[in-house]
């Protein structure tokens, strides 16, 4: 917390920070100029933006000028910190807070003083305090050092435009229960959705919100903090990862709407219907059919209809109970939740996809599996009430559109009520194969068993095989292109293993079992790797743009360019194998390089410029600038974490 | 065709089904408003606490841990002693607790705790609530240090977040703070409504 008392005061200093002035040498009279304070960060400590977020605290300016006016402080746009079980807002390297300055009329000289306090936190945070001068005369000219000039427009170029300039016009903002709160953007062009943070951390958590697209309307999803009370407006900052913009005053518009204030009979009502158009769900409907063939099939009589009816009646109810109790303890324990939770973890999301999967490859024929699926329990009676069981189970996917409404409700209903609107879905999922169980009118009515319930059962593969696509998608939406990659090759392999499993003998099937357990584990893993990415941790690489590497070399900052491309598998394997493993991304933060990435998957004249200018035509690339250096050296193509360590051996000083 | 590697296959699908349903439980928070979640911790004397011992009494809950130079803050200051001090002489109860989990910054082992408390001049009703294992903090929701609580007779969460609306670390501004917690407390204690419920808490995180 000492004070450097060098260079008359103009830098202080604590613990991990050194705060300096960007500033000119002089003013020039009545000419407004933008200063900044810089601070000096130690890699892996961060400092905060206006909103720190969940914890921590922005820093604090009280400057007393003196032959001048000063403007408010100026933050550049942050990202989002998430450390351990908060997220933050601020900066993971060094940053400038600026603001603006106008000598008087007839003043000689400009004179500041600045009272400041800083936040400054790895996992622990350390609080700075310090008193910074600055003394300067007026002159004809403002010269700057030009590093220091450098790194003032780099910040400024991060300070937020005023929204009227953004490529996003604000829509709605509305408050969603006690918990929510969506911003809905309307989107220009093809622009990538930006990120969004709020200005008032008294109403919305740090966390990252979670974004809906549907077509050009962006809907984000914030936390809102516990017992908040709403205000009149919010304000956010919207950023494209280079640029950003301040809608300032976004007005909340009416509230959306929310389930408790429906009538219970309503809801009940509403959830027999949402359980009987379940039936005809691609999830359900092959299910229940081939049960229901198998039923005439195996010559039932009337009255061991109505009983497999009642007994599949059964399955359902008991298994909606026990959901709807589970959903109850846990939401005892405290737990906020809602059905479709389940579609938000990414292995639950990847398990039903294996297992539509299999039931796809098993309707088309290539392995018997459906038919023991519906009747797991083995014997018929037990069949049909494990069919009602497994209905639910495979109904899940399906509901969201139409159960949504009732199941939502059902989690913040009192017990006996959300316990009706369970059993109401699983009254309405019932209700037609009872119906036609009992009916032998109904019944006859279907057509008779033959060659055709092959074909049928052949044509309902396809809905299944649509499903896994759509939970492929929903997968790559949740963890991004890696997501639905690793969902795809997971399928082929359980494929190979069936084969391997159902054409080899006793060997076969053993490497089949060891197989299928290390795809399953590393396939968890994977999704639970793509997982942490996905939810924002510290961004290192920035997009490539001229400008940026351009500054960077002219304060003689080490630059790492990565020339790639999503069809570059060489790039991808680099990637993932050597320049995003946490060791090189460590040794790249401590020697403050600046990651660029310049991605090639689309043509792009300027990264085609760039490459042109390193003699090469193709990707991978990789230049790398020493500090100092305005040569770059280029990398092999095939990449080893060695390589990149030597860079730092090398070079250190 | 293998009877066993189907069944088996499903048992291991149904597994990771129900392992992925479980871990996919997100915590949750005291929210003003709503039933204070229930805890059962034991204290550095050993004695174990719940919400239901409170149950007909004015409850205060607040996150500690003394590494924390917000928690200093106020500690170092009396501020927060003061508090305690003022509210509990009036009959209202109040936990001091540590949730930070063994080996992590703030982590106190019951002897140790008691020092604390007495170096601290703790004026808590409860000598520290060692919350090792995190439950109580995660079912609060406790973010920060100090995060505080209030909890009515009738075991309703009427607030929730900072102890003021100054995240400085200076203990100088906390003259001219103004206190949520006593505003809220001075509030209830006369039976009026609580103009504010709910803020951001600031401060250090809680190290689960």
């Amino acid at each position: 917390m000492g004070v450097a008392q060098t260079v008359a005061q103009e830098s202080t200093s604590g613990e991990h920070v050194t705060v300096r002035w960007l500033a000119p040498a002089s003013f020039t009279a009545q000419a407004s100029e933008k200063l900044g304070f810089y601070f000096e960060v130690d890699p892996g400590w961060h400092v905060y933006w206006r909103n720190p977020g969940d914890s921590g605290a922005a820093p604090r300016f009280r400057i007393k000028p003196d032959g001048a006016r000063v403007g408010p402080i100026e933050w550049p746009f942050p990202v989002r910190l998430k450390i351990e079980h908060l997220t933050n807002l601020g900066y993971a390297g060094n940053v400038a807070y600026l603001f603006d300055i106008t000598p008087k009329q007839g003043t000689k000289v400009v004179s500041l003083t600045v009272e400041l306090e800083w936040l400054v936190c790895k996992i622990e945070c350390i609080p700075g305090f310090g008193t910074m001068t600055l003394s300067r005369p007026i002159a004809d000219t403002a010269p700057w050092l030009p590093a220091d000039l450098a790194l003032r427009d780099y910040f400024a170029e991060k300070i937020p435009l005023p929204g009227v300039q953004s490529p996003w016009l604000p829509v709605s903002l509305s408050a969603q229960g006690e918990e929510r709160i969506h911003l809905l953007l309307q989107m220009a062009g093809t622009a990538k959705p930006p990120e969004v943070f709020p200005l008032n951390g008294d109403l919305f958590t740090g966390a990252k919100p979670k974004l809906q697209r549907e077509g050009g309307t962006l809907d984000y999803i914030f936390e809102r903090l516990p017992g908040a009370a709403l205000s009149e407006t919010a304000g956010f900052v919207l950023s494209d990862g280079s640029r950003a913009w301040q809608l300032d005053r976004v007005a909340f518009g009416a509230a959306m709407p929310e389930a408790p204030q429906r009538p219970l009979w309503l809801l009940i009502l509403a959830a027999l219907a949402g359980g009987i158009i379940l039936n005809l769900m691609p999830c359900v409907f092959p299910v229940l059919s081939i049960k229901l063939l198998g039923l005439v099939r195996e010559g039932h009589s009337d009255s061991g209809r109505l009983r497999e009816g009642l007994l599949y009646a059964a399955g359902v109810l008991t298994t909606f109970a026990v959901l709807g109790v589970l959903l109850l303890v846990l939401r005892a324990w405290g737990a906020a939740i809602g059905w479709g939770f389940q579609l938000q973890s990414a292995p639950v999301v990847m398990g039903l996809i294996l297992l539509f999967w299999l039931m796809a490859l098993s309707f088309s024929g290539v392995f018997e599996f459906g038919h023991r699926l519906v009747n797991l329990a083995g014997v018929s009676r037990g069949g049909t009430f494990a069919t009602g069981v497994l209905a639910v189970f495979v109904a899940a996917p399906c509901t969201g559109p139409f159960m949504g409404v009732a199941l939502g409700t059902a989690a913040i209903l009192p017990a006996v009520e959300a316990i009706l609107i369970f059993l109401g879905l699983g009254v309405g999922l019932a209700a037609p194969f009872v119906l036609l169980c009992a009916s032998p009118v109904l019944l006859n009515r279907l057509p008779k068993p033959g060659p055709w319930m092959e074909k049928l059962r052949q044509f309902l593969a396809f809905p299944l095989y649509a499903t896994v696509i759509w939970l492929l998608w929903v997968l790559g939406r949740m963890l991004g292109e890696g997501g639905w990659l690793i969902g795809a090759l997971l399928l082929l392999a359980i494929t190979f293993v069936l084969w391997l499993g159902y054409n080899f003998s006793r060997f076969g099937r053993i490497c089949a079992w060891v197989l299928l357990l290390i795809f399953l584990v590393t396939g968890y893993l994977a999704l639970n790797r793509g997982n942490g990415e996905a939810s924002g941790d510290i961004v290192s690489w920035q997009e490539y743009d001229r400008l940026l590497l351009e500054q960077a070399l002219e304060v003689g900052r080490p630059v790492f360019i990565d020339y790639t491309a999503a069809w570059c598998i060489t790039c991808q394997v680099n990637k993932k194998l050597v320049l995003d493993t946490s060791e090189v991304q460590q040794l790249f933060q401590m020697n403050k390089v600046l990651l660029l990435r310049a991605d090639w998957t689309r043509q792009d004249p300027e990264i085609t410029e760039s490459l042109a200018a390193l003699g090469r035509n193709s990707v991978p690339v990789y230049a790398w600038y020493p500090a100092g250096s305005k040569e770059p050296q280029l990398l092999p193509q095939i990449l080893q974490e060695s390589m990149i360590t030597d860079l730092f051996n090398g070079n250190k000083n | 065709m293998n009877v066993n590697f189907r069944t088996r296959g499903l048992a291991v699908m149904g597994c990771l089904f129900i392992l992925s349903l479980l871990s996919s439980i997100v915590s949750a928070a005291a929210v003003p408003g709503e039933k204070a979640p229930d805890f059962s911790v034991i204290d550095a004397q050993g004695d174990k606490s719940s919400l239901t011992d409170f149950t007909g009494q004015w409850l205060v809950i607040e996150w500690f841990n003394k590494d924390c130079p917000y928690v200093k803050k106020h500690y170092g200051s009396g501020n927060m002693q003061s508090l305690q001090k003022k509210y509990t002489d009036q009959g209202v109860k109040w936990l001091t607790v540590i949730s930070s989990a063994e080996g992590k910054q703030g982590y106190l082992a019951p002897d140790r705790a008691l020092k604390v408390a007495k170096s601290h001049n703790l004026n808590a009703s409860r000598p520290f609530l060692l919350d090792t294992g995190g439950d109580m903090g995660r079912a609060y929701g406790a973010k920060t240090t100090p995060h505080m609580f209030v909890i009515n007779p009738q075991g309703t969460v009427v607030y929730a977040g900072a102890i003021d609306d100054n995240d400085s670390a200076s203990p100088a501004v906390i003259a001219s703070s103004h206190n949520y917690v006593s505003a809220a407390l001075d509030a209830s204690l006369k039976g009026e409504a609580i103009s504010r419920a709910s803020s951001r808490a600031y401060g250090c995180s809680v190290k689960y």
